[in-house]
């Protein structure tokens, strides 16, 4: 983008132009810390949205304004509205925004810009979720960006299909295959197989399949919360409790031999799995974790102990 | 250690907040200027805390108060800037703490109402939720912000309520926790805003405490710190987006308070005043408030009680 020095006053092209100039007082404080050429940029801008001017020339004015200080949000609304009143190319406005987004992918702006743009495409551009990914390589836990994934599977459907595939559970994998403790990746995951409002046909085997999946993620890393997190909320959608696991589990435990312990999650789910049937391994299993595996929460397993004494005694 | 200490430097930390309205030729006080009616009402709060209210002039921040509010009823960060609900709470929250919300009916011919109504115009009566400012962006923070500014201003029936729960709820996340919007991942502050809200709204009884406190406390880590979201590093404002929900469902005694306290205390500048995110960051009076408030939670002696809502 356009790094001169751009003089509107010195521009034929505006010379029919009276820029208005910030009113005494109003952001009197805010004027030091700004620019001359950001202050006449905005000056213009006033102008011509008191006339509500949409034309070329505000297109550019607007992107002059949006490179100086992308946290204007005035500004991307009113681009906004240009390209809709022209009618201009919306996938050609996506491609021009793309180093935009880039350099600050942490400003709100700049997601809910590209959202009221997509919003005037019909179908999916094709290039959308390369750039998506290509956003996500630098900052994998983005909220701006997750929160306009999702919007985009809303929009353009992209929910998986009926045997539960699909590009975003793709997408997914390959990021959790490139960092198994992603959250994001976990909960995005759930979103397109949970998240539809309406309830969407899922196959039978979508919670087996689901298990499966974060069994072996699991397997790669068994401290990793977000997995557990992730296969106790399947279990918990499943609604058939999480006895199905107890084996898959105790293969990261044993109390027989403590040196056998390589996850303390695991210990989590197993004092769940046998509170009702076996509540003495499942005391034991949380004396483990407020003695040794997770002591910081040594009051929590306390009180997850007490839960079942108290079953016991009635 | 002469940076953190085991104490609270209370005496420093009151200076420092003194101090940040007499900077004014700092580079740095103008570039934050977007956060100035929040930077008062975190100050003040956590003077209030302290024990030394009077340690800012009680007229000149409802001067100044004032001289932020919009024709539109709302508040901006600063004079001459836009109305946003983030910055109508502070100013709510400021005029209710120095006790001067008669202030509102005194200076403007509408007074409350007026405010009130610029909040409850926010929610969109669809979905239940409120947007940041007329522009429209969503977020639970502006939720929780509307409706505590509602509250406090005794106009809770001008909104759907009903609605605004059912949307909390639809935030609810498959691992207990909340996020900014239905199907957004589970994230502390989003949690503050959610169960303040139902709090405020009489609708705890639908949060699954066991799960929720669950997940709050697996933020703490190692070193004490807590975490916004797992695998991320702590910081100290979260000791207030964690703590907080804790409190509201008594389970604040599922962390370490030890270790808690014992890491807030690490981040304070003892010589120069105020709290960083960080041991020896730089310290921000939006950090020094978060900690300051999350030590009130865990009864720091000497400190006087927050309410965590
Ligand atoms: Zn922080």
């Amino acid at each position: 983008m356009n790094l001169t020095k751009i003089n509107y006053e010195a521009d034929e092209k505006w010379a029919d132009v009276v820029p208005i100039l910030q009113q005494e007082g109003e952001n009197s404080l805010a004027q030091i810390a700004y620019t001359d050429e950001y202050s006449q940029a905005t000056s213009y801008l006033r102008a011509v949205m008191a006339s509500n001017e949409k034309s070329e020339r505000a297109m550019e004015l607007t992107e002059h304004i949006i490179n100086m200080n992308p946290a204007h949000y005035t500004v991307w609304l009113y681009r906004a509205d240009i390209i809709k009143t022209l009618s201009l190319n919306p996938v050609k406005e996506l491609d021009k925004l793309e180093a935009i987004s880039l350099n600050h992918p942490k400003n709100f702006q700049v997601w809910g810009y590209r959202q009221s743009i997509m919003s005037i495409i019909p179908t999916l551009p094709p290039k959308e979720l390369s750039f998506l990914a290509k956003v996500l390589a630098k900052d994998a836990k983005n909220y701006h960006v997750w929160a306009y994934r999702q919007w985009l599977v809303e929009y353009f459907s992209l929910w998986p299909t009926s045997e539960g595939k699909g590009s975003e559970l793709f997408f997914i994998d390959s990021l959790l295959t490139n960092d198994v403790r992603n959250n994001s990746a976990w909960n995005h995951r759930y979103f397109v197989l949970f998240g539809r409002n309406v309830e969407s046909v899922m196959p039978l085997d979508i919670f087996t399949q689901e298990i499966n999946y974060a069994m072996a993620k699991i397997d790669t890393a068994p401290q990793n919360a977000s997995a557990w997190n992730y296969l106790k909320g399947i279990l918990r959608k499943q609604k058939k409790g999480a006895k199905e696991v107890e084996h898959f589990a105790l293969q990261y435990v044993s109390l027989e031999d403590e040196s056998k312990i390589r996850s303390s999650h695991a210990l989590d789910l197993l004092a769940e799995i046998w509170a009702g049937e076996a509540s003495d391994k499942a005391c034991q299993a949380l004396d483990l974790l407020s003695n040794k595996y997770d002591p910081v929460r040594a009051n929590y397993w306390q009180y997850r102990k007490s839960l079942i004494k108290a079953a016991q005694a009635a | 250690m002469s940076i953190s200490g085991s104490h609270l430097a209370v005496q420093r930390h009151v200076e420092y907040i003194q101090s940040l309205d007499t900077q004014q030729d700092d580079l740095e006080y103008w570039l934050t200027e977007h956060l100035r009616l929040n930077g008062l009402y975190w100050g003040l709060t956590a003077l209030h805390i302290l024990g030394h209210p009077e340690a800012l002039s009680r007229e000149e921040t409802i001067d100044f108060v004032f001289s932020c509010q919009r024709e539109n009823g709302g508040f901006g960060a600063a004079p001459g800037h836009d109305a946003h609900v983030l910055y109508t709470v502070s100013a709510v929250q400021i005029l209710v703490e120095i006790d001067a919300l008669e202030e509102l009916d005194r200076r403007t011919n509408e007074g409350r109402g007026k405010v009130a109504r610029y909040l409850a115009n926010l929610q969109d009566k669809q979905t239940g939720t409120f947007a940041g400012d007329e522009w429209g962006e969503v977020d639970t923070r502006f939720l929780y912000a509307a409706i505590n500014a509602l509250s406090l201003l005794d106009c809770l029936s001008m909104i759907d309520q009903q609605k605004a729960v059912e949307y909390l709820q639809a935030c609810t996340n498959f691992d207990g926790g909340y996020g900014a919007s239905p199907g957004a991942e589970s994230h502390s502050a989003q949690i503050f805003t959610c169960v303040a809200a139902l709090a405020i709204l009489g609708k705890l009884d639908l949060v699954d405490t066991e799960r929720l406190g669950c997940w709050l406390s697996e933020r703490q880590l190692p070193n004490g710190g807590l975490n916004g979201r797992p695998e991320k590093l702590e910081d100290v404002c979260y000791s207030w987006w964690v703590l907080s929900p804790l409190a509201v469902i008594g389970k604040l005694d599922w962390i370490d308070r030890e270790k808690q306290l014992a890491y807030i205390l690490s981040c304070q500048d003892t010589e120069k005043g105020g709290l960083a995110d960080r041991p020896n960051d730089m310290v921000d009076v939006f950090h020094t408030h978060f900690a300051i408030a999350g030590l009130s939670l865990l009864s720091y002696p000497g400190l006087e009680p927050i309410d965590p809502v």
